[in-house]
């Protein structure tokens, strides 16, 4: 036997330490356990295997552009500047300006006619009733070449949103004038530099905006355009059309080369849903142009499908959950089924300090397996969805980056829940079996509910931090349903974390008081 | 550890200055303002607690010094294991209050360098290894790796360190919990029933371990509910019944109190032996056809008597009483108490 | 056999959590039946709803809590080594699973029964927006064939749910993972399915345990269905019996 002196301390009641050796006493206690390690590993692959099956099992299904069946494929869409999906669509007349010039027109009126069928079936030009979307536009553009998805400047009356000038497809900004025609417009090229004007009278012009495209080429082609969106009412889309009638058009410098007119992406293989190609025509000091398509970002137009990088993760984001849910219960409920709590407690008796240690760890854990499941899983089913033709809306590095920090985060806020519900509960049951009904039943009940009950389960529920897999793109220059049935979860990704955060918080809270009520 | 037993007596102070020379522990801070022993006691006071109709502490007060092994009898259900988990802040009493060194266990900083405990060494993670359910206490207490080596090695485990405790036996397990309360060196000890399914060996090993502790001037609480285990062990006992003390006593002389004083002889002649010993004035009886009863005489006089006499006996023993003897007398007022201490002692 | 069910029964009965759970059962499953069926909207796909069908939704959450109250009546014997003293009582380790097979089924069919019967009955009071009579898919007497169908298929179901995770929480003995295993193998497929486009989703459908065994709470459209109301029962009880299966066998060859 080793002879140890008595050793003689006194009690040191003010330190301890903190919360590192806490930290590093429940660290040891999960990488000791094997089972929970092998746990860890069968989260990330049954994350992977799920999403694999998933992207497998899904095929480009009805693929109606206009009207057009496309069997194999998806139809073009064109990526804007930015790299993300954008539609444009339009009728333009259009002719070279090389060097520095300005374009005039007076925007004399703006009507319009609503398709009766829906997107998914071939418009005719008979089933239509007269009607003018509100993101209906007629106005002056300028862009270096006629391509979809090329840099472009424009100014332009709307249906019902006023002088805007826009470039570049999410950039926009409101003129003063209001939707009454006729309005005038003018835009001025000098070197990189565009700028839109307004003017109600066409004497005294007013600045709407100005817009930077670098690298434009000398010569630019500058025109006149017309373009009609998709209208919703409720969950259908109609496709539209516009037409705009143009006076006093005039054109100051080097614009040498004759009008064209032409119908710029609304060719049999572009994807915008639209009713007819339009036309021009010109009479006299009249210039009619009739167009329909929108020149705007890509969200889904019952064409492209819902897909994105992120979107045949879900089911294997909610299997890894599972596999976390019930080693964060155990990590817990076995302490109080064998009673080692009392010696974890012994050992450190602040007990907040104890939960603390125990939540940062599966914390640590739970967004290390999350970001590395999704980090793995992104890539496989964007492979193979891309594999079977079905279209995926771009994503850049930031849109994965956030997709998987996102997840991690859903992992880590769930185990860190369920840590704290099995704190409450000592046992493992009911943390278990709250942790994954909380997250199953609302994709499981939400399609029976109506649309504003359903939009509710993902805003109040910590189902909401399902939210991190919502990228499909959302924009204000679109009238879209952006409803949960369209992909769209109804709160942004890191209000939805906020969410499930406050319940983990509220969960925490509670188990924190608990612990320090209770005997041990 | 033969010293150990002649040096009982002598008081737990004295004996901490000379064995303050023993090699210092490794895990001490070298910051650390070194103070007597003295104030390193458990302080037990006026604990009352009530679980539902149950009242498990009835005002439990008793205070255990240092430098020597204190037991802590009683039957289960006496408030033993509530009034350790009291000390060790597990539990919350409703009145009174527990010190260690002078502190509640709850205020103290790194507690298992202060206060080691066993209290239940079922509570293991069977699947962890002995060796990583000590790293991860270790690690709680800012305690180098290599003492997770050397209690191991104290306790006689180094060779199962790494098999998972799940496989371990119960005496295995109190082996394991009892590396555990050594982890840090701690100057007070409290061992929650120790020898509960420990073999004969494992006994003897912690009598002997428990002994050392206290020469070295430690503060070591022991509980058991079988009485007859701390006899040999324990120079001091606190008995308690129904959450309070009932004795808190030295072993000795609760032990003397209760003892009858009778000398048993066993002879195959217990005739002639009754009429030998009378003849020398002694008050002898026959018991049964092989033994005589001598009352109020040392059994050394006995001896010499039958060897006068030259009367054939096999074996003079005298009666001591034993702790459970103590402890029946202790409750003989309580009837309430009789069938529950009946059953214990039903062998 | 009967004094190994009475003993079962006992130890579930005695048991503190089985009243909780039970009384859950039918609490649950009857609530979300009720707020499903009062928020529920005419699609307007078109179509009408299987209004029996909706307000039966509820056994998508009963379930979970069913699926608790059975996995407990096995895993806490191991958790606590009770299971020792119950195979020292009855040796015959298949008469102790068939047993506690029997006593869990048996409160499953009672709570079920009161759970369904709460559904249907709230589902004739509780006033729905896109349901009702005008649309000829409101919720029919309980004699009326389908209904009945629905009805008493519902109740099975729980008690087939009940004895899968029996057999599950046998093979795997420890309670949350057990719990973990039959959710997911519930609650997965049907999110899979639904995640995926047809043929595979309709052969998913067809297999999975919940999917194939809810189809027999539909009254309307059967034709649609992807699988018929009591092929889908069957293959619920077939992955019951499969795990029972397996259960049984592993008792045999494992200690305890």
């Amino acid at each position: 036997m080793t002879a140890v002196g008595a050793p003689s301390r006194t009690p040191d009641t003010g330190r301890g330490g903190g919360l590192r050796p806490a930290l590093w006493a429940e660290w040891v206690k999960f990488r000791t356990v094997r089972g929970w390690l092998v746990g860890l590993g069968i989260a990330v692959l049954m994350c992977v295997l799920f999403t694999y099956l998933v992207a497998n099992g899904i095929h480009s299904g009805t693929c109606t552009g206009t009207g057009v069946t496309c069997h194999s494929g998806h139809p073009a869409v064109p990526t804007g500047p930015d790299g993300t999906a954008v539609a444009d669509s339009y009728r333009y007349l259009s002719r070279p300006l090389t060097g520095n010039g300005t374009v005039t027109a007076q925007v004399a009126s703006l009507t319009g006619r609503i398709s009766t069928n829906p997107v998914n079936v071939a418009p005719s030009p008979s089933a239509t009733r007269p009607g003018l979307a509100g993101w209906a536009k007629a106005g002056i553009l300028l862009t270096p070449t006629t391509t979809p998805g090329s840099s472009y400047a424009a100014v332009m009356a709307t249906g019902g949103h006023g002088t805007r000038f826009q470039y570049d497809y999410t950039h926009d900004r409101r003129g003063t004038a209001s939707d009454a025609a006729p309005r005038w417009v003018r835009l001025a090229r000098d070197g990189d530099t565009i700028t839109g004007y307004e003017s109600a009278d066409g004497t005294s012009w007013h600045v709407v905006g100005v817009a930077h495209l670098r690298g434009l080429p000398g010569t630019v082609r500058v025109g006149l355009f017309v373009t009609s969106p998709v209208a919703f009412r409720g969950q259908t889309g109609h496709p539209t059309q516009a037409t705009g009638s143009f006076r006093h058009v005039t054109v100051t410098g080097a614009a040498n080369g004759g009008w064209r007119s032409q119908s710029i992406g609304a060719g049999r293989a572009d994807f915008y849903p639209v009713l007819g190609t339009g036309g021009a025509r010109v009479a006299g000091d009249e210039v009619v142009l009739t167009g329909s398509g929108d020149i705007a970002p890509a969200v889904v137009q019952g064409v492209l499908g819902t897909n994105t990088v992120a979107s045949s993760l879900l089911v294997g984001l909610l299997v890894g959950s599972i596999v976390l849910v019930v080693l964060a219960a155990l990590f817990v409920t076995t302490e109080y089924r064998r009673g080692l709590i009392r010696t974890t407690l012994a050992a450190t008796p602040r007990r907040g300090r104890v939960l603390a240690a125990k939540a940062i760890v599966l914390g640590g854990v739970g967004f290390v397996i999350g970001a590395l499941a999704a980090a793995v899983a992104v890539p496989v089913g964007d492979r193979i969805l891309a594999g079977n033709g079905v279209y995926v809306f771009p994503a850049g590095v930031g849109t994965v980056v956030g997709i998987v920090v996102g997840c991690g985060l859903v992992t880590a806020l769930t185990a860190v829940a369920v840590l704290a519900l099995g704190t409450m509960l000592r046992r493992s049951a009911g943390a278990v079996t709250a942790g994954i009904v909380v997250f199953v039943l609302p994709y499981l009940i939400g399609s029976n509910l109506s649309g504003a009950a359903e939009t509710w389960l993902f805003r109040l529920t910590p189902a909401a931090a399902f939210s991190v897999l919502g990228v499909l793109p959302r924009s204000s220059l679109v009238d879209y349903p952006y409803t949960f049935g369209n992909g769209y979860y109804p709160l942004p990704g890191w209000a939805g974390l906020l969410v499930l955060a406050a319940y983990t918080a509220a969960a925490l809270g509670a188990a924190r008081l608990l612990l320090h009520r209770r005997d041990a | 550890m033969a010293v150990a037993g002649s040096q009982r007596g002598i008081s737990g102070r004295d004996r901490v200055a000379t064995a303050r020379t023993v090699q210092r522990s490794v895990t001490q801070p070298t910051t650390e303002r070194i103070t007597t022993v003295s104030e390193q006691t458990i302080e037990v006071s006026g604990l009352r607690k009530r679980f539902g109709a149950t009242q498990a502490l009835d005002g439990m007060t008793f205070t255990v010094p240092p430098g020597r092994v204190t037991g802590f009898v009683g039957p289960n259900g006496a408030g033993k294991s509530t009034t350790i988990r009291v000390i060790l802040g597990l539990d919350a009493p409703d009145e009174g209050h527990a010190l260690v060194g002078g502190v509640p266990y709850r205020r103290l900083g790194l507690p298992l360098r202060h206060v080691g405990a066993l209290v239940d060494a079922a509570a293991v993670q069977p699947s962890r290894t002995g060796r990583n359910h000590l790293l991860w206490l270790a690690r709680s207490q800012r305690l180098p790796v290599r003492r997770c080596d050397e209690v191991l090695d104290l306790v006689g485990l180094t060779s199962a360190a790494r098999r998972k405790a799940g496989g371990f036996s119960l005496g295995m397990r109190q082996r394991l919990g009892i590396a555990a309360a050594m982890l840090g060196d701690p100057p007070v000890l409290i061992l929650d029933e120790p020898f509960n399914g420990m073999d004969p060996e494992g006994i003897i090993w912690i009598r002997g371990f428990l002994r050392s502790l206290a020469d070295e001037g430690r503060v070591v609480l022991v509980s058991s509910h079988l009485m007859g285990e701390l006899q040999d062990t324990a120079d001091h006992v606190v008995v308690v019944g129904r959450g309070r003390v009932l004795a808190d006593a030295p072993v000795d002389e609760l032990v003397s109190r209760a003892s009858s004083g009778q000398v048993l002889l066993r002879t195959a002649v217990p005739t002639e032996a009754t009429a030998a010993l009378r003849r020398a004035g002694l008050a002898a009886t026959v018991v049964d056809p092989r033994t005589v009863a001598v009352a109020g005489v040392a059994a050394q006089r006995i001896v010499a008597v039958l060897g006068q006499e030259g009367v054939p006996f096999s074996e003079v023993s005298s009666q001591r009483a034993t702790l459970e003897d103590v402890y029946l007398r202790l409750t003989a007022g309580e009837t309430q108490y009789r069938a529950a201490v009946g059953g214990e002692q039903g062998r | 056999m009967i004094a190994a069910i009475l003993a079962e029964w006992t130890k579930i009965r005695t048991l503190a959590s089985t009243a909780w759970l039970l009384v859950g059962t039918a609490v649950l499953t009857t609530g979300v039946g009720v707020v499903v069926v009062a928020t529920t909207h005419q699609s307007s796909g078109g179509g009408s709803q299987d209004a029996t069908k909706l307000v039966l939704t509820g056994i998508d959450l009963g379930q979970a809590v069913v699926v608790v109250l059975a996995v407990l009546a096995i895993t806490e014997e191991y958790g606590t080594g009770m299971i020792r003293t119950t195979f020292a009582a009855v040796p015959g380790r298949v008469t102790v699973l068939g047993a506690k097979a029997a006593a869990v089924a048996a409160l499953t069919l009672a709570a079920g029964t009161v759970a369904v019967a709460g559904c249907l009955i709230a589902g004739r009071l509780v006033p729905a927006d896109g349901l009702g009579t005008a649309h000829g898919s409101a919720i029919g007497s309980i004699t009326h064939g389908p209904t009945l169908r629905a009805g008493v298929g519902s109740v099975l179901y729980l008690v087939l749910v009940a004895l899968l995770a029996i057999g599950i929480a046998t093979v795997v003995r420890d309670t949350a993972v057990s719990i973990g295993v039959v959710l997911a193998v519930l609650y997965l497929p049907t999110l899979l399915a639904q995640a995926v486009s047809d043929p595979l989703r309709r052969h998913i459908q067809q297999v999975a345990p919940m999917t194939a065994g809810l189809a027999v709470q539909a009254t309307t459209n059967l034709g649609k269905l992807p699988i018929s109301p009591w092929a889908g029962i069957g293959v619920l009880a077939a992955w019951a019996a499969g795990a029972l299966l397996l259960a049984g066998l592993l008792l045999r060859h494992r200690d305890p």
